[in-house]
């Protein structure tokens, strides 16, 4: 039986190569606290979308940039999207996997047939890709960006949001 | 993605995020997280496994009701099975702003 694996040191390896090119130190966000807003119905009741971060567009839309800087895209994406109707682009992790089956990244089918099963009450119209890797425009994103899609889940009456970094 | 989380959650709108990065998860400290401790880009595990798939969304789902403390990060219990740091070696300087 092998030794289960510690979690990879993302910080401490990022530091390394930043250093390793002359950069100087990332100024990481250090929260010490965080907000938490509790669910005002059952599961079984609340309506549920779904954020990915990891280049993922339909076939039918524009490929993402892989290598994405300061990208503010933001792509709807309908909830009844099929599986093999999707395309990614991302150099920041092995795409491998989530192009075989995008629900290792992105659990479309999942989340539908959750919602099919009364699991969770609805499935959102509207899925969401974007806020991909690399914003450093950090001011602008807590200010403006990451509030206005707040506003447009509202629109959805979404009662909830799962997000899935790459 | 976990600054996204925190503007979403304080604007009423409750989240769960689901985390392969444990100690970047840790700085940014989101309202609620699940930790996978699998590869970037398998968070919900490997293709076709759907009973998997299902798991990890219907973990992320429970912490709406089990978590109670602000920036809960709760370790899932499943194991990737291989070592990937290779893995994460070749991607990683794609995140760092020169590349390579």
């Amino acid at each position: 039986m092998l030794k289960p694996m510690e979690p990879v040191r993302y910080v401490d390896r990022l530091n390394a190569r930043y250093a390793a090119q002359g950069f100087p130190p990332y100024r990481w966000t250090v929260n010490e606290e965080a907000p938490l807003t509790p669910l005002s119905k059952p599961l079984a009741d609340s309506r549920v979308t779904l954020l990915t971060s990891g280049g993922v567009s339909r076939a039918c839309d524009a490929a993402w940039d892989p290598d994405a800087r300061n990208d503010f895209r933001l792509d709807e994406i309908p909830a009844d999207t099929a599986a093999s109707a999707f395309q990614v682009h991302d150099s920041y992790y092995d795409v491998t996997a989530a192009r075989d089956d995008i629900n290792c990244v992105f659990p479309v089918d999942r989340l539908n047939e959750l919602a099919t099963e009364g699991v969770v009450g609805a499935i959102a119209p509207r899925l969401w890709s974007g806020f991909m890797g690399r914003i450093y425009k950090r001011t602008q994103l807590r200010d403006v960006i990451a509030p206005a899609w707040a506003e447009e889940l509202r629109l959805d009456d979404v009662d909830l949001a799962i997000l899935v970094p790459a | 993605m976990g600054l996204v989380a925190r503007v979403v959650e304080e604007a009423g709108i409750p989240t769960v995020l689901v985390s392969t990065g444990r100690d970047l998860t840790e700085l940014v400290l989101p309202p609620r997280s699940l930790f996978l401790n699998f590869p970037m880009g398998n968070p919900f595990g490997r293709p076709g496994d759907v009973g998997r798939q299902r798991q990890i969304l219907c973990d992320a789902l429970e912490l709406f009701e089990s978590v109670t403390e602000p920036g809960s990060i709760v370790d899932a219990p499943y194991e990737w099975g291989d070592d990937f740091t290779s893995v994460v070696d070749r991607t990683l300087g794609a995140m760092v702003p020169g590349g390579g």
